[in-house]
């Protein structure tokens, strides 16, 4: 019987589809120690991940672009995500990497939180303790690193929004072994330059680039220090124990120039509006008082005096003449009565008045005499009375009434019959 | 007259308050007057010190503390 025999190729394609389409090959998450690193002038990335026991060769395509931060090799701890395939050519199955990243890491990330938690307790991020960064500094200092584009951000940063300002850079290692050192030394060195503000900080990079500003020393540096200090590490999602304890804290260096500095056109314009307002404010109230002045002098007092005066006056003349003409009238009408008196005729001819009242006098006397009753008895009439009346009539006598007759010359008592 | 030792921070600040009394209008003109040419005073002070503005200075400080300038490349 003739066996069926397979090529090769067939046998690698075949292994290579079970391996593809195995679930837990195709995405793994894989740690160990690289040894072999080779980064090819193409970008690639070659090494072999190792660990006690075995290894298995890895590629990184691209890796001189997709590697920021991390230098990988030879020694150095990964953790490795991607995916194992077969390499037809040399028929090896091999692991192709996504993502690759330092490890421990995590411990790092431990004592992160530990110090936070203990300087935290300890109050140096307390907010009574920040300090208030000035609005105009004449002179900003920088610790970071000489050639970083840190500095040079900042530079610019101040020059374009500020030019008013001094900077003065405080060179400093800013990653590696003694670089937390050398910032803390450089923030206390910066203390004598008489700065009004103080940057602290680097470009962006890894969590282990950063280290040095997780550091208990440049926490204690930052917070003794006795100008207002902005931090400003260059990094995305975390916060850095330097940032908590800084007076301020920037998302990069550029950010911290423009927190430092204000806005030179802002400011300018400002100053050009409060001289507008100015302006403003002193001709309203010239104005205002130009208006008071004309309602003032637009009175009548100082228009037309004699309008406030004049029926014043009028009324005085009106009083002065009813006054005259009063006392005038009632001279003249005593006056017309004394001359009236004085033109009387028992002024003027008092015995003609005496003689005329005596003739009429007289002649009264004897138009009495006439009708004096008396004369009348003496021409023999008599009168009859009874009980002291004079009787008129005889029907108001009757017989035995007792009468009273009077004579011209004496009265009788008689007795009707 | 404007303080010369003042900073351009004062300054600025003297000069908004006088701006904001002055647009009160509580002040009596003669005061007014007065505080008006002081402000006119503090923004040609202000003026000044902003148009003075040249390019920002750079400098190093080396490690034997001598203070260089410094040039960004």
């Amino acid at each position: 019987m003739e066996e069926a025999y397979i090529t090769v190729s067939e046998v690698t394609d075949y292994i290579g589809n079970l391996i593809a389409g195995d679930l837990n090959l195709r995405h793994i998450f894989i740690k160990g120690e690289l040894s072999n690193v080779n980064l090819y002038r193409s970008g690639h990335l070659y090494f072999t991940l190792k660990d006690d026991e075995s290894q298995i060769k890895g590629v990184m395509f691209g890796a001189r672009y997709k590697l920021k931060e991390l230098r990988p090799k030879d020694g150095m701890k990964v953790l490795i995500e991607g995916k194992i395939d077969v390499y037809k050519k040399n028929g090896m199955y091999q692991l192709y990497v996504d993502k690759i990243s330092k490890d421990g890491v995590g411990d790092l990330h431990q004592r992160y939180l530990e110090l936070k938690e203990k300087l935290n307790k300890e109050g140096l991020f307390d907010e009574s303790h920040k300090k208030k960064i000035p609005n105009f500094p004449k002179r900003i200092g920088v610790v970071t690193a000489q050639n970083g584009a840190a500095i040079r951000d900042i530079i610019t940063t101040i020059e374009r929004r500020w030019p008013l300002c001094e900077v003065i850079l405080f060179p400093s290692l800013v990653q590696g072994d003694k670089s937390a050192e050398n910032i803390a030394y450089q923030i206390k060195r910066s203390e004598n330059f008489d700065l009004d503000t103080l940057i602290v900080g680097r470009g962006g990079g890894s969590i282990e680039d950063l280290w040095s500003f997780n550091e208990e020393i440049v926490a204690r540096a930052i917070y003794d220090c006795n100008t207002p200090v902005i931090s400003a590490v260059g990094h995305e999602i975390d916060y850095t124990i330097a940032d908590f304890v800084a007076d301020l804290r920037a998302a990069t260096p550029t950010a911290a120039a423009e927190i430092a500095v204000p806005p030179y056109g802002e400011i300018k314009n400002g100053v050009g509006q409060l001289k507008l307002r100015a302006n403003m404010a002193i001709n309203k109230q010239f104005g205002e008082n130009q208006s008071k002045f004309e309602a003032i002098v637009s009175k009548k007092l100082f228009t037309n005096p004699s309008e406030i005066y004049a029926p014043k006056e009028m009324l005085l003349d009106n009083l002065v003449n009813r006054l005259e003409h009063s006392s005038q009238s009632l001279i003249m009408k005593n006056k017309s009565r004394l001359d009236l008196i004085k033109h009387s005729n028992i002024f003027k001819n008092p015995n003609e008045v005496i003689k005329a009242k005596q003739e009429n006098y007289l002649l009264q006397l004897s138009k009495l005499e006439i009708l004096n009753p008396l004369n009348t008895l003496k021409r023999g009439y008599t009168l009859a009375k009874s009980e002291g009346k004079v009787i008129s009539s005889s029907k108001d006598l009757k017989s035995g009434d007792e009468l009273e007759i009077e004579f011209d010359d004496g009265n009788v008592n008689t007795k009707v019959i | 007259m404007v303080d010369e030792n003042a900073s351009f921070e004062d300054n600025l600040k003297e000069l908004e308050e006088i701006v904001a009394k002055l647009e009160k209008g509580d002040v009596p003109l003669d005061n007014a007057i007065e505080e008006f040419k002081k402000a006119m005073d503090l923004v040609k002070s202000c003026d000044e010190k902003l148009n003075n503005a040249q390019d920002t200075i750079a400098k190093i400080v080396e490690d034997n503390g001598e203070i260089v300038d410094f040039n960004v490349e």
